[in-house]
C-alpha cells in the first residue's frame, strides 16, 4: 500500500514541477498579452498591471497610425508563405539526392553546406545585398524568400529523415518498374516525408517570420517592411509608444502560437525522427 | 502499360510493409538516368546555395585579409595581408568577447539540458492526453519573435519596475531565501555582474523547450522491455534513470548539446536586442563574440577585422564541436 | 522581369536572363523619368521634418515627388553603411545623426560639398560654426549640410533648489559646486543631483577643450586618454565624488527607470541638449510643468548633444546629387520650415538666420515661463566641436568601462586611465 502512496506522491511531485515549469514559460506571454491592452503610463506603474485593461483599441490605433501595420502584417505572412513552399520543395529534392544516391563530391558538398551554418548571419549582410541589388531585387519580398530556400538545416533535417523513413527497396522497385525518377520522388518519396516535411515547414515558417536582419537589408519602403522590422523602427529611444509596441509584439506572435498549436504533433515527431536515427 | 495488379504485386514484394501502396506510374515521359538524377535533384538548392551561401563565405574569406573601411566603397580595400588575425588575436576585447561567449554558452546551455531531461522523463512518465498541449506551452519561446521578446524582457528587467525585482522584493521577505538576496533592487541591465544572468536567463527560457522535445522523442525510442527487466532485478527508479533512461538517451544528448554547442558560441540576438543599442552593456559584460563582431564591422567601421574574427570564430565553434563529438565518444 | 521571345541559342539566353534585371536596374537610375521620386532616408522625428517641407518643395520642384524611408536610427546608420559600402542602391538624400557623422565623414563615402554645384563655402555665415564643423574631416572635406543642433543645456528642477536654498548661479560657477549643490539637495530633498555618474564625466571632459583638440585622441593618433590629461583626470574624480556621496540615480537615458525618475522628482537635473525640454513636455514628465529651468552648462562648458546632418552619397549620379542638394538646401537655409521643425519637433535650428526671430524670445511653459530659447542661442554660437578620430566610439567605451570599474569596484583612478590608454594605444592606428 505504501508503495502505492508513494507512487501517488511522485506523480503529484512530477505534475507540480511540469506545472511550474511551464508556468514560467507562460508568464512573460501573459504579460505581453495584458501590457498590450494598457496604455504606457499603466505599464510603468508600480507593480504592473497583472490583469487586461481597456486600452487595447486604442493601442491597436496608434500601431496602425504609425507604421502600415497591416500591411506589414501581410507582407510577413506572404514572405514566410512563399518561403515555406520554397524550402519544403528545395530542401526535400536536395536531402533526397543526399539520402539515396551516390554521386561525385558527396561528402564534400554536403560538409560544405554544413559549414555555413557555422557563419554568423550577419556576415553575409553586405555581400547578400551586392547580390540582390545586382539583380534588382531590392525592395522586393523576393529578395526575402529565395535565398532562405537554400536552407543548410533544411537540407541536413531531410537528409537524415529520408535516410531513416524512406526504404531503398521501395525506390527499386519502383526503379524496376519503369517509374520515372522524378515520378518516383514526387508519388513515393513525397509522401512518406510528410513528418519531416511538417516540421521543416513550421521551422521555416517561424524563422521567416521573426527574421529582422534580412529585411532590414533588402528593404526600402516602409510598405514593404516585415512586422517585427517595423516593430524594431517604432522603438525609438526618445518615444516608445510601449502599449502599442506590447500590442505588435503580440499580434507578431499570435500567428505563430494558432499555427503551432495546429501542427504541434508532427512539428514534434518530425523533428525527432530525424535526429534519433544518426 | 503496366496493370495496376503488377505494380501493387512490386510493391508487396518490396516487403515495405510499412509503406502505402504507390500509385500507378504514368508512362515516362522525361528520360533522367539515374545517375544524373542526384544532379537535376540537387540543382535548385545549389543554385541557391552558390550564390546566397557560398558567395558570402568567399567574400568574408576574401575580407579577412584586407583593410575596409566600407562606407568608402569596394575600391577602398587595401590588401593587408595577416594583420587583422593578428589583431584580433592581441586584441583584449576580442578574448574579453569570448570568455563571455563561452561564460554565457555554459550558463545557458547546462541548465536547459540539465532541465529538460528531468523534465521530459516526468512528462513521459505522466501527460498521457495532454502531452501536445504541454509541450506546446514549453515550445511556445522558442517561435516568439527576438523583437518582441526584447520589448517585454526589457520592461521586466526594468531595476525599479521590472517584474523580476518585484517578485524579488516579495521573495525577500521570506526568512530563509531572503537572507540570500541583496538588499536593494539589481539592476540587471546596467550593472555587468548582472547582465550576464540576465542573457544567460533569457537564453534558457527560449531554447528549454525546445530540448524537451528532443529528449521526449529519445525516451519513446527507448524500449518498455529494458525498463521491465531493470525493475525484475531490483532496480530502484533512480538506478533504472542511470543505467537505462541514460544510456539510452545518448545519441539524442549529443544531438542537443551539439546544437546548444553551436549555437551558444554563436550567441548573437539576446545580448544585441537587451542591451542598448546592442553595446553589450556595461564593461562589455554582455558582449558575446558574435556581437563584437557586429560591433566591428557596424559601430567601429572595420569590415576587414570583423571578417577575420568571425573566421576566428569559425575555428572555434569547429573545434568545439569537435571536441564535443570526441567527449561523447570516449564516455561510452 | 517580364522575359522577350528570345530566338538565340541557349548560352546566350542564360547570361541575358541574368544579365537583363542588372541592366535594367542600372539603366532605370540613370534615365532621367518625367515623374522624379526624391528617395530620403531618415529616422524617427526627422522623418516628420522632411515629410512637413514637401510642399514647399512641390513649390519648388513641381515634377520631383519625395519619398520617404524611416527606419530607427540605429538601424538606418547600419543600412547607409550597407548600401554605401557597395555604392548601390544609395538614397539620394540621407539623414545622419550627430553621434554618427563623424564616422561617416572620416572615410570616402559622402560627397564633399565644397566644390561646384554646393559650394558651402558661401553658405558658411549661415550656419552655427561648429555645426559645420562637426561635418568637416581631416582633409578639410564639409561632408555634410546640418539641419538641426543640440545646444547643450542644464535643465533642473527650480522647485528642488529653492528648497535646498541654492541660487542657479552658485549652482553653475564650477563644477565643484555642482557637485556640492547636489549633496545640498540630497539633503533637502532625497532627490539625486543627476541620473549617472557618467553623465558627469561626459560633460566634465568637453570641459576646457581647445579648438581642434580631439576628445579622446590627439593629431597623430597620440592617445590624450591617461593619467598625464588633467582633463581627465578630474572628470574622473568628478564622477567618483557624485558616486561616493550617492548623488546619481545610477539610470541610463532613455530607460523606463530614468523617465520614472523624472515623474517622481527623484531627479534634480539632466544635462543633455535642449530638446529634452519638449520631450519632458510632451509625454517624458508633462505633470512636472513649470518646476523645470534651463541653465547654461556649468563652468562655461559648452557642448552638443545631437544634432542631425543631411548628406549625399559621393557615387549617386550627378543628377541624383544635384536634386538632393537642392533639398537639403531648401531644409537647411529657409528661416520658415527651420522655424517650423523647432516649434513642431524641438528640432533647434542650425541657421543662425532664425536665430533673430521673436519665437525665441517667448516665454516657455513647461520652463515656468522662462525664455530659455535665448540661452540656448547664446550656447550654440558658443560651442567648439572636438576634432574627430576614427576610434572615437571605440576610446568613448572603454573611458566608460574604466569609469565603471572605478564607480563599481572602487578602482583608482591612475590604474583605471593607464589601462584604459593602453588600450585606446594598440588600436589608435586601425
Amino acid at each position: 500500500m505504501s508503495s502505492r502512496r508513494a507512487q501517488r506522491w511522485q506523480a503529484a511531485g512530477r505534475y507540480a514541477l511540469v506545472g511550474a515549469g511551464a508556468l514560467v514559460m507562460l508568464v512573460p506571454f501573459w504579460f505581453m498579452f495584458t501590457f498590450a491592452t494598457h496604455s504606457r503610463t499603466e505599464i510603468f506603474s508600480v507593480p504592473p498591471p497583472a490583469w487586461f485593461g481597456d486600452d487595447l483599441l486604442s493601442n491597436l490605433r496608434i500601431l496602425g497610425e504609425r507604421i502600415p501595420f497591416w500591411r506589414n502584417l501581410g507582407m510577413s505572412l506572404y514572405v514566410a508563405l512563399a518561403s515555406t513552399a520554397l524550402t519544403l520543395l528545395f530542401c526535400s529534392m536536395g536531402g533526397y539526392a543526399f539520402a539515396m544516391f551516390e554521386f561525385r563530391f558527396k561528402r564534400a558538398l554536403f560538409a560544405l553546406v554544413l559549414g555555413t551554418m557555422l557563419l554568423p548571419s550577419f556576415m553575409a549582410m553586405i555581400p547578400t545585398f551586392m547580390i540582390m541589388d545586382a539583380l534588382g531585387w531590392i525592395d522586393q519580398p523576393r529578395a526575402l524568400y529565395i535565398p532562405g530556400a537554400a536552407s543548410a538545416f533544411g537540407i541536413f533535417l531531410m537528409r537524415q529523415y529520408t535516410a531513416s523513413a524512406v526504404p531503398r527497396e521501395l525506390i527499386e522497385a519502383a526503379r524496376i518498374d519503369g517509374c520515372g525518377e522524378l515520378g518516383i520522388y514526387a508519388r513515393i518519396v513525397l509522401p512518406l516525408l510528410k513528418p519531416a516535411l511538417g516540421t521543416l515547414g513550421l521551422v521555416t515558417f517561424v524563422s521567416s517570420w521573426n527574421n529582422f536582419i534580412g529585411p532590414l537589408i533588402v528593404m526600402r519602403s516602409p510598405e514593404n517592411y516585415t512586422l517585427p522590422l517595423a516593430l524594431r523602427s517604432l522603438q525609438s529611444p526618445a518615444d516608445a509608444e510601449w502599449g502599442a509596441l506590447m500590442a505588435g509584439a503580440a499580434v507578431a506572435t499570435l500567428p505563430l502560437l494558432v499555427l503551432f498549436a495546429l501542427s504541434s504533433r508532427q512539428l514534434i515527431s518530425g523533428l525527432t525522427a530525424g535526429a534519433v536515427k544518426q | 502499360m503496366r496493370s495496376l495488379t503488377d505494380a501493387a504485386d512490386a510493391a508487396a514484394e518490396a516487403a515495405a510493409a510499412k509503406a502505402p501502396v504507390p500509385r500507378v506510374p504514368p508512362p515516362r515521359r522525361l528520360h533522367i538516368s539515374a545517375r544524373s538524377v542526384p544532379y537535376v535533384l540537387l540543382l535548385p538548392f545549389l543554385a541557391l546555395f552558390v550564390v546566397f551561401g557560398v558567395f558570402p563565405l568567399v567574400f568574408s574569406l576574401y575580407l579577412a585579409f584586407q583593410s575596409w573601411e566600407p562606407t568608402s566603397g569596394l575600391q577602398a580595400m587595401q590588401y593587408v595581408g595577416w594583420d587583422n588575425f593578428a589583431f584580433a588575436l592581441f586584441d583584449a576585447w576580442f578574448w574579453k568577447a569570448m570568455l563571455n561567449t563561452l561564460w554565457l554558452a555554459l550558463a545557458s546551455g547546462l541548465p536547459q539540458h540539465l532541465v529538460a531531461i528531468p523534465l521530459a522523463c516526468f512528462i513521459h512518465a505522466s501527460f498521457p492526453r495532454l502531452r501536445n498541449v504541454v509541450l506546446g506551452v514549453y515550445f511556445a519561446p522558442y517561435i516568439t519573435s527576438t523583437v518582441a521578446l526584447a520589448i517585454v524582457f526589457t520592461l521586466f528587467y526594468s531595476t525599479d519596475y521590472g517584474l523580476v525585482n518585484s517578485l524579488l522584493g516579495a521573495l525577500r521577505e521570506w526568512p530563509l531565501v531572503g537572507a540570500l538576496l541583496p538588499a536593494q533592487r539589481i539592476d540587471w541591465l546596467g550593472e555587468p555582474q548582472y547582465i550576464k544572468p540576465a542573457i544567460a536567463a533569457l537564453v534558457f527560457w527560449r531554447f528549454v523547450g525546445f530540448n524537451i522535445v528532443l529528449y521526449l522523442a529519445g525516451l519513446q525510442a527507448i524500449p518498455r522491455d529494458l525498463y521491465e527487466a531493470a525493475r525484475i532485478d531490483g532496480a530502484s527508479a533512480l538506478q533504472r534513470f542511470r543505467h537505462v533512461t541514460l544510456p539510452g538517451l545518448k545519441p539524442m544528448i549529443v544531438f542537443g548539446v551539439t546544437l546548444s554547442v553551436i549555437g551558444g558560441l554563436q550567441l548573437f540576438e539576446e545580448p544585441f536586442i537587451l542591451t542598448p543599442d546592442g553595446r553589450g552593456g556595461s564593461d562589455q559584460a554582455g558582449m558575446t563574440a558574435a556581437v563584437y563582431l557586429y560591433r566591428t564591422a557596424f559601430d567601429f567601421n572595420d569590415f576587414g577585422a570583423a571578417s577575420a574574427m568571425s573566421w576566428l570564430l569559425f575555428v572555434a565553434v569547429a573545434l568545439a564541436t569537435w571536441l564535443t563529438q570526441r567527449m561523447f565518444r570516449s564516455a561510452r | 522581369m517580364p522575359r522577350a521571345p528570345h530566338p538565340l541559342p541557349d548560352r546566350l539566353r542564360r547570361r541575358l536572363v541574368v544579365g537583363v534585371p542588372a541592366f535594367a536596374a542600372v539603366a532605370g537610375r540613370v534615365r532621367a523619368a518625367p515623374r522624379r521620386t526624391l528617395v530620403i532616408a531618415a529616422f524617427p522625428a526627422v522623418d516628420k521634418i522632411v515629410q512637413a517641407a514637401v510642399p514647399a518643395w512641390q513649390a519648388l520642384q513641381p515634377g520631383v515627388e519625395i519619398k520617404v524611408v524611416s527606419r530607427r536610427s540605429s538601424d538606418h546608420h547600419v543600412a547607409m553603411t550597407t548600401a554605401l559600402s557597395s555604392a548601390s542602391d544609395l538614397p539620394d538624400l540621407f539623414a545622419v545623426e550627430a553621434d554618427y557623422i563623424g564616422r561617416f565623414a572620416l572615410g570616402r563615402g559622402l560627397e564633399d560639398l565644397r566644390p561646384a554645384p554646393y559650394r558651402i563655402d558661401t553658405l558658411r555665415e549661415h550656419f552655427v560654426p561648429y555645426a559645420l564643423q562637426q561635418a568637416s574631416n581631416p582633409r578639410g572635406e564639409v561632408v555634410a549640410v546640418p539641419s538641426d543642433i543640440g545646444p547643450g543645456t542644464l535643465l533642473y528642477r527650480h522647485d528642488l533648489l529653492q528648497r535646498a536654498g541654492l541660487a542657479e548661479a552658485d549652482f553653475t560657477r564650477t563644477w565643484e559646486g555642482y557637485v556640492e549643490g547636489g549633496r545640498r539637495i540630497k539633503a533637502a530633498t532625497g532627490a539625486y543631483l543627476l541620473a549617472h555618474a557618467r553623465d558627469m564625466k561626459d560633460i566634465a571632459i568637453r570641459t576646457g577643450l581647445a579648438p581642434g583638440e580631439g576628445l579622446y585622441f590627439g593629431p597623430g593618433n597620440t592617445v590624450a586618454v591617461g593619467v598625464g590629461s588633467p582633463r581627465f583626470v578630474r572628470a574622473f574624480e568628478l564622477a567618483r565624488e557624485v558616486r561616493r556621496g550617492q548623488l546619481d540615480a545610477r539610470v541610463s537615458p532613455w530607460t523606463s527607470d530614468w523617465s520614472e525618475g523624472f515623474r517622481r522628482g527623484g531627479i534634480a537635473t539632466q544635462m543633455l541638449g535642449a530638446w529634452l525640454a519638449g520631450h519632458l513636455n510632451n509625454w517624458l514628465a508633462p505633470t512636472t510643468r513649470g518646476l523645470w529651468r534651463a541653465a547654461q552648462l556649468p563652468e562655461g562648458a559648452y557642448a552638443a548633444y545631437g544634432g542631425t546632418f543631411f548628406a549625399m552619397a559621393r557615387a549617386s549620379s550627378a543628377e541624383s546629387k544635384a536634386l538632393g542638394w537642392q533639398f537639403a538646401r531648401l531644409l537647411t537655409t529657409d528661416r520658415t520650415l527651420q522655424l517650423a521643425a523647432f516649434r513642431q519637433h524641438d528640432a533647434f535650428p542650425a541657421l543662425v538666420d532664425t536665430f533673430s526671430d521673436p519665437f525665441f524670445e517667448q516665454p516657455i511653459p513647461f520652463l515656468g515661463g522662462q525664455a530659455a530659447r535665448l540661452v540656448w542661442r547664446e550656447a550654440a554660437q558658443r560651442i567648439a566641436a572636438p576634432a574627430i578620430h576614427k576610434q572615437d566610439r571605440f576610446a568613448e567605451e572603454v573611458v566608460n568601462t574604466e569609469l565603471d570599474k572605478v564607480l563599481l569596484q572602487g578602482k583608482d583612478i591612475a590604474s583605471a586611465l593607464g589601462d584604459a590608454e593602453r588600450l585606446l594605444q594598440y588600436r589608435a592606428h586601425r
